[in-house]
């Protein structure tokens, strides 16, 4: 392990007797040993030209410089719609046309790209619908739209680098850093589309070079800077949460220091009051709570201002919701249903229609059970007179007036139209499930089963006295004397039925997919025309309290992330991430054996790896050593160790590994932001493996601290420029070679494509057949 | 009451006469009498005895129930140097490993009374068994009473009876489970004189050669030796005397461990088995003081073989197992830091550790599984879960008479070899995606549709029964041709349906119909008798490893442990692999039922197979078949219930048939039990925290002996409870109720522990009040269990003629 095979000035150490024990563990006082490097002129040349504020400065700027190269080369290729830009850049289109749309991530990333599609005069009307789709053919400016996530993903790279710097690492380790993101394929090839982990992975970065900022402030407490960039910090982490769901991880990256600094504050050893600490605790709940919170609000209060009109996403929200919208069919066509009405009743999840014929169930079904052999009632997918049913009143009715509205919690009959039979229930099993009851119908003028055509009337939600309306009354049909729901599922009857679906009585209420509405009013008692009573005037969209909407739209879009089960070829296990074992089909060109595959550069992804379990086992092998008593490193270095290059795991433990509890599909673009956080660890434990010395300190000295800390300067000599130069270079000539697949130009032919599959399990298209036998 | 005997005095008594509790708040905590503590020696800290009364006792000493006398525990050494120095926080370890000296905590120890001189005296020196005999007797009438009220097979007796009757049948079955828990069904159905031949059909009446009474009677004494269990393991965790008889009346009144423990089933003995291993862990853990002793030694070994037991019941027993591995991590951990110790002792803590929890069950787990092959050597309803030569090697099974050497025109059959592997199956329905064609999958259980022809290329003159017989062998390019249906196995450029980068290999075509992509290459790997491919000639059944290589397309016919959905029951599904793989198991087939007629019977009577081979596939069977116990999103199934139903009882079971006539069995805990034990959980995480945060602000709550038991117990209980219960939320199988059995005991221990150290052991309370609390929560353990106990005693009569037990709206007791 590392800790034994460096050179290390200081030999291993005895531990001290507990009295004379340094005290604070943040602030280290003088070690004796550490005599080397307190003076900045003893470090060596290389080190002391790269410290040098224009030489850190150039160096920023060639780092973005290439940055910016290699993420806007060849922008305009391929000019057609490439993988997820399906789904976003559909979402900007509807921005611009201002309609409704739902989706499950929150909608900050996807503003900014209507915002930039708005910007470069696109005006909506291209919907994305495959991948493959022209884009010079439709005239979208497409261009515009790519180059936003493009200058936030060339923008990262910097940011990589001042973390480093601000961290106290060298400049070289620093450039180290930004160039395995600099030089990455999956960063590149994801950061240049219309895709919101560009967005996100920018702001997530943003955030933790905040967060160090206002860390570095800590003994300028309260100062305006402190503030300002506490309040940093919590705008952006607003926005990464923002952009997209998994952003919350970044919420709970920052979370976790953050708790970690309030206990230490509140160790009486440190000799703060409580008064202290309460203050320390508000500031940070105003700006990690609060402020976040605000922000994360008003990204959905501007998007439901933006999203006025009608739109696809209707469908997902409840009545109240869509009668909110301007054109929704809800809101123009949903009326008050009165008695003697005749209405066609539709399922709400599978969209059939209550219907009946005269055909009568089987004597005996298959399974041996017995049926009724009643009137057959179930579930029919068109318009059809079958489907037409009379609301019939079983109370004294006014003779006209608002008396005659039918209300939550009525009791009704339906009739059957062209049968002129009643809906009925019974306790007789179900032709397909015995444990449910079988619908049927009874005659009109036959009294003898009365009860059993009594339903109760349960509108969702409903209240006392509520008007039950066409559309938006979703309602459940309540058998009076059994206490079953009117309930159908997908299941087809038998050829005796037509193979329609099977209507039955469920016990369980309550379910959700109990729900049915009234779709159309056919007719009604007086014979005049029942639309008469629609267009009296044109609806003003309803107005509902914004936190409403929002509660309601937040819930659905966790219970649909949730719900996004379903399998696709490329999903991978969180475990094959790391090791880059399987990448994602973006796009393919047959004609031209073009294509782009979503993989990271194989150097610095797996350069990552060896990092991070170099890191665990300096760790493990300190905490061990301790455990024995004896003490390896020196108590700067181990506090630089933990602490800083500590948050970089804690960030990039925070972005990973709740992706394996999640039961959704997973792509390998999830394991981006882990990517930049592992990233910062290879540089800071490549900082430890070749030096032992580190800037300190590094953090803004406060008024409460007396006596100056004395300085120590990192210095790796020339192997530090040496070793990241030669890593750099590997980096580029590896993504040089997988840049067919990154940039989707040129085309390769078979014996390329197998050039490049390095890894066996990468899935590239238009690979040459193996020829003969193996 | 006197204290015990004899007592050592050593050290200074703390000064004052006996105080009353309310004067005992006033002292200052540091009390000054501390240093006096600490300056004396340290072997002599070793003896603990010190005697006081009671009410000089110090704050919240635990006493376990033996120590109701007042015998003091020795104060911990290690307060000293906890307050010595301020080391500003870094010095993080070393206090770690003086506060968590694993003697601060369990029940206090005295040294061994003098042998008894009289009855008289016997009797005194084991008052202390005198509740634990009363209870155990309690719980034999509980769990005996009315036993064989229901003469009908109930529940998961239809699966559990039926696996003990092979046992006697020696028959060859197949189950999820490890044997050890149906072995001991089998026994008891020996013992009892079952002869083994009745079908526990679900709902059926026992006929009169089950002794199903006696049956139920040897499960129920698993049932009965918990309270007793649950009562010392109280002790052992130095409980106070009202929490330990609150643990044995909790085990005792709980009615879903009375229910469960009443029937044939594997609960009584998996509960058995968990509540041993607790008890022995924490008898291990008092016996700590002493490394090496006789005691420590039995105990650690009696703790492995406890955990060999209770994972050879069921693999729920693993979490139980992960509580001991914990718990000896942390317990090595310390004492790896501890530097005084020599290394010659830390290794032999280690070796201690692997030999007796490693090793040991591993054995014993093992060993039951050779107990269960040797038992059951006849062949069986489920012999096609194993490999062909283990199903060759058991009596009754014909595949030893196989001709040997397989030729074109043979019927067969092919088996994967991948561990848990199954035999080639093809059926008429069809993949609803992809090709459409007729399904090709993995199937466990024999029958016709697994039968294949092996037929010549469509190119060569059609196979003729009356002409040379022309053997197999490596290279040769065949077609396959399903029996049944008379498709040829066939794949194409198709996406299989759940292996994406796979082709999907389906039934194409018939006799006359086909396509150059019906071909398969068969390439011999090797052969188990008779070693390396060099030395195959001909094609062995049962013996030769073979792959079979898709012609045109250059892929392996595979099947790896994936699923298929619904529509394709659940079976495993067959792909073809378009890496070419050699080491990839699940490429390899042989040729299991072999069927043709030209050719002699052979005898591979004396082909022998690996045990440790078997044992391998058996559990990886079991693996992929629990983890295909999916729950179908199609079928509502009012049995299963989800974990978060279960803390807060949210559901109960019904056990069988709900009719008037006959006795109904409901498995529902007591519900007083179940959310005490919850809430309880909730109040120590909340109380842990509260501490820790007082802690950071320096007040203090308790000497470092207290917190050391507070959070001793505490681990054990809610470390317990979560290893019980988060691995469920992920698992994707099927869960029930029965399931929180296990977890439910650690609940029942953290009430126990929560009441203990907010009320029993509290210096603010006043005995009337413990009294009170005391009193309060036995009624409403024993009324609540009295007012449910027919839910396992069995209602008779219709279910509506019992008033009041339906007391949460999810319980679907009345209902029909």
């Amino acid at each position: 392990m590392s800790v034994s095979g460096r050179t290390s000035p200081n030999p291993l150490r005895q531990r001290r007797t507990p009295a004379s024990r340094s005290s604070g563990y943040s602030e280290i006082d003088q070690d004796e040993d550490q005599v080397e490097f307190t003076n900045p002129r003893n470090r060596s040349t290389v080190e002391r030209f790269l410290e040098t504020e224009r030489a850190s400065m150039a160096m920023l700027a060639l780092l973005t410089f290439f940055a910016f190269a290699l993420r806007f080369y060849k922008i305009n290729h391929p000019d057609q719609v490439v993988f997820d830009e399906v789904h976003f850049g559909k979402f900007a289109s509807y921005y611009i046309k201002r309609q409704y749309y739902f989706d499950v991530h929150p909608p900050l990333a996807k503003m900014l790209f209507g915002l930039a599609g708005w910007f470069v005069g696109y005006d909506g009307h291209f919907l994305f619908d495959n991948i493959g789709d022209s884009y010079t053919e439709n005239h979208v400016p497409y261009v515009g739209m790519r180059a936003l996530p493009a200058f936030l993903s060339s923008m990262t790279v910097p940011i990589v680098y001042s973390i480093m710097k601000e961290c106290g690492y060298s400049t070289i380790v620093a450039a180290f850093s930004a160039c395995i993101v600099l030089f990455d394929s999956a960063h590149i090839a994801q950061g240049r589309l219309i895709l919101l982990d560009a967005i996100l992975i920018f702001f997530m970065s943003l955030t933790l070079y905040s967060y160090i900022r206002f860390r570095k402030l800590r003994y300028l407490e309260f100062s305006p800077e402190w503030w300002g960039w506490l309040l940093a910090t919590g705008t952006f982490m607003a926005c990464t949460w923002a952009s997209k769901v998994n952003g919350i991880l970044t919420v709970i990256a920052i979370g976790i220091p953050v708790m970690v600094d309030l206990w230490d504050i509140l160790d009486i050893k440190k000799g703060h009051s409580m008064e202290y600490f309460t203050k320390h605790f508000l500031a940070r709940a105003v700006g990690l709570i609060v402020l976040p919170l605000f922000l994360y609000l008003m990204v959905f209060y501007v998007h439901l201002s933006i999203l006025t009109n009608t739109g696809p996403g209707d469908t997902f929200m409840s009545p109240a919701f869509q009668e909110t919208l301007r054109g929704n069919e809800m809101l123009l066509n949903s009326q008050e249903l009165r008695y003697y009405d005749t209405v066609s009743i539709r399922h709400k999840d599978t969209r059939v229609y209550l219907h009946s014929h005269p055909e009568l169930y089987p004597l005996k079904y298959e399974d041996g059970r017995i049926s009724s052999q009643g009137q057959q009632v179930t579930g029919y997918g068109h318009e059809d007179s079958n489907n037409h049913w009379q609301i019939i009143p079983t109370k004294a009715l006014p003779d006209t007036g608002r008396g005659r509205i039918v209300r939550h919690d009525d009791v009704i009959q339906l009739l059957h139209v062209n049968t002129q039979t009643y809906l009925l229930t019974h306790d007789v099993a179900s032709p397909l499930m015995p444990t449910n009851e079988e619908f049927t119908t009874w005659p009109k003028d036959d009294y003898s089963r009365h009860n059993d055509t009594l339903f109760a009337l349960r509108l969702v939600d409903g209240q006392e006295g509520e008007a039950w309306k066409s559309k938006s009354g979703h309602f459940r049909l309540i058998h009076l004397a059994t206490k079953v729901a009117m309930w159908t599922h997908t299941k087809q009857l038998p050829e005796w039925a037509f193979s329609q679906q099977e209507i039955n009585g469920i016990k369980t209420t309550n379910d959700k997919s109990t729900i049915w509405f009234v779709d159309t009013i056919v007719d009604e008692e007086t014979g005049e025309d029942a639309l008469q009573r629609t267009n009296i005037a044109p609806k003003e969209p309803k107005k509902r309290s914004f936190f409403k909407k929002f509660a309601e739209l937040q819930l659905l879009m966790l219970q649909h992330n949730a719900g996004l089960t379903a399998s696709h070829p490329y999903a991978s296990n969180p475990i094959n991430w790391p090791f880059l074992i399987s990448g994602i089909s973006f796009w393919t060109d047959g004609d031209n054996q073009k294509q782009i595959y979503l993989i990271g550069n194989i150097v610095g992804w797996w350069a990552c790896v060896i990092a991070l379990s170099t890191y665990a086992g300096i760790i493990g092998a300190d905490l061990i050593a301790r455990r024995r008593g004896i003490e390896p490193i020196s108590d700067q270095v181990r506090n630089r160790l933990w602490n800083s290059t500590g948050f970089f795991l804690v960030v990039w433990a925070v972005h990973y590994f709740p992706f394996y509890l999640m039961s959704r599909q997973l792509f390998i673009h999830h394991y981006l932001p882990s990517h930049l956080a592992s990233a910062l660890v290879a540089g800071s434990v490549l900082s430890f493996v070749l030096s032992e010395t580190i800037n300190y300190p590094i953090s803004a000295r406060g008024p409460s601290m007396i006596h100056p800390k004395p300085r120590t300067y990192a210095d790796l000599g020339l192997k530090g420029p040496i070793v990241v130069g030669v890593f750099a270079l590997a980096m580029f000539l590896m993504f040089l070679f997988l840049a067919p697949l990154t940039y989707g130009t040129p085309g390769l032919d078979g014996d390329q494509v197998n050039s490049r599959r390095l890894l066996s399990s990468w899935t590239l298209h238009f690979a040459a057949k193996p020829t003969g036998e193996f | 009451m006197r204290p015990p005997a004899v007592s050592l005095h050593i050290g200074t008594p703390p000064e004052g006469s006996p105080r009353t509790s309310s004067e005992f708040e006033e002292i200052q905590y540091p009390a000054t009498d501390r240093s006096s503590w600490a300056s004396t020696p340290r072997p002599e800290e070793e003896l603990p005895l010190h005697y006081m009364t009671e009410d000089t006792a110090r704050r919240r000493t635990p006493r376990g129930p033996s120590s109701i006398n007042g015998s003091i525990g020795h104060l911990n050494l290690s307060e000293k140097e906890y307050e010595a120095y301020d080391d500003g926080g870094k010095d993080v370890y070393s206090k770690m490993k003086d506060m968590k000296s694993p003697l601060g905590s369990g029940k206090i120890r005295r040294p061994p009374p003098p042998p008894p001189t009289s009855v008289g005296e016997f009797f005194q020196q084991n008052l202390e068994h005198i509740p634990p005999i009363i209870y155990t007797l309690l719980s034999c009438w509980t769990r005996f009473y009315k036993i064989g009220h229901s003469n009908l097979v109930v529940w998961d007796e239809a699966h559990f009876g039926k696996f003990g009757s092979f046992y006697l049948k020696r028959q060859f079955y197949f189950d999820v489970h490890p044997p050890l828990g149906k072995m001991l069904v089998g026994l008891a159905g020996l013992l009892s004189g079952y002869d083994g031949h009745f079908d526990f059909a679900s709902g059926a009446v026992y006929n009169d050669t089950v002794p199903y009474v006696a049956m139920r009677v040897m499960m129920a004494t698993f049932g009965v030796a918990m309270v007793p269990l649950g009562w010392y393991t109280a002790v052992e965790l130095g409980m106070s005397w009202r929490a330990c008889h609150l643990v044995a009346l909790m085990v005792l009144c709980d009615v879903a461990w009375l229910c469960i423990s009443r029937f044939i089933l594997l609960d009584s003995m998996l509960l058995f088995f968990t509540f041993t291993t607790v008890f022995c862990l924490t008898k291990f853990h008092n016996q700590q003081y002493q490394s090496f002793s006789f005691d420590w030694w039995l105990w650690l070994s009696l703790t492995g073989v406890s955990i060999g037991c209770v994972t050879s019941i069921k693999w729920v027993g693993l979490f139980v197992t992960a509580l001991v591995g914990l718990y000896t991590i942390e317990d090595l951990w310390e004492k790896f830091g501890d530097t005084r110790m020599s290394l010659r002792d830390q290794a032999r803590h280690w070796g201690a550790r692997i030999a007796c929890l490693i090793i040991l069950p591993t054995i014993l787990y093992m060993s039951f599984f050779k107990v269960h092959f040797m038992i059951l050597n006849h062949s069986g309803p489920d012999d096609a879960k194993m490999s062909s030569l283990f199903q060759a090697n058991l009596v009754g099974n014909t595949l030893y008479q196989n001709p040997l050497e397989v030729a074109f025109g043979s019927k067969v059959t092919l088996k994967n070899m991948g561990w848990a592997g199954g035999l080639l199956h093809s059926h008429v329905q069809t993949y609803p995606v992809g090709s459409n064609q007729q399904q090709v999958t993995c199937y466990h259980y024999k029958d016709e549709n697994n039968d294949w022809i092996i037929l010549p290329r469509w190119d060569e003159p059609e196979y003729d029964a009356d002409g040379p017989i022309r053997f197999l062998s490596d290279g040769d390019v065949v077609r396959f041709s399903h029996v049944p249906t008379k498709r040829n196995l066939h794949s194409h450029p198709v996406t299989a349906p759940v292996s994406k980068l796979n082709w999907e290999v389906s039934g194409y075509g018939d006799g006359k119909i086909g396509d150059l992509h019906d071909y398969w290459v068969v390439e011999v790997v090797d052969d188990l008798q008779r070693g390396s491919k060099s030395h195959v000639d001909k094609i062995h059944s049962l013996t030769t490893r073979l792959r079979f290589k898709h012609q045109a397309l250059g892929c392996y016919l595979r099947a790896g442990n994936e699923i298929l959905p619904q529509w394709g029951f659940k079976q495993i599904e067959v792909s073809c692999d378009k890496e070419n793989n050699a080491n990839d198991i699940h490429t390899y087939w042989n040729v299991e039922t072999h069927i043709n007629e030209r050719l002699p019977a052979g005898d591979h009577k004396l082909y022998s197979t690996s045990f440790l081979r078997d044992f391998w596939h058996l559990n990886v069977a079991m693996m992929t078949t629990n983890n295909a116990l999916v729950p179908d999103p199609d079928k509502e199934d009012i049995l299963a219930s989800k974990p978060f139903d279960w803390p807060w009882l949210r559901l109960g079971l019904r056990m069988c048939g709900w009719g008037a006539s006959q006795a109904k069995y409901y498995l529902l805990g007591t519900p007083t039990i179940w959310w005490g034990g919850t809430l309880s959980l909730y109040v120590a995480a909340l109380a842990f925290a509260v501490y820790l945060l007082r802690m950071q602000r320096k007040y203090v709550d308790m000497d470092a002996r207290e917190w050391d038991h507070f959070l001793y117990v505490g681990k054990v209980a809610m470390l317990g409870w979560l290893l019980h219960f988060v691995p469920f939320l992920i698992m994707g199988r099927v869960t029930y109720i029965h399931h929180y059995l296990p977890t439910l005991y650690f609940s029942v221990l953290m009430a126990a522990h929560m009441l203990d150290h907010f009320v029993f052991t509290s210096r603010r309370l006043t005995e009337r009040t413990k009294w009170i609390v005391f009193g309060v929560t036995t009624f409403a353990v024993v009324g609540v269990f009295w007012w449910f106990k027919g839910a396992a005693f069995g209602i008779d009569g219709p279910i509506s003629n019992h008033w009041g037990l339906k007391w949460l709206s999810t319980w679907n007791i009345y209902e029909e």
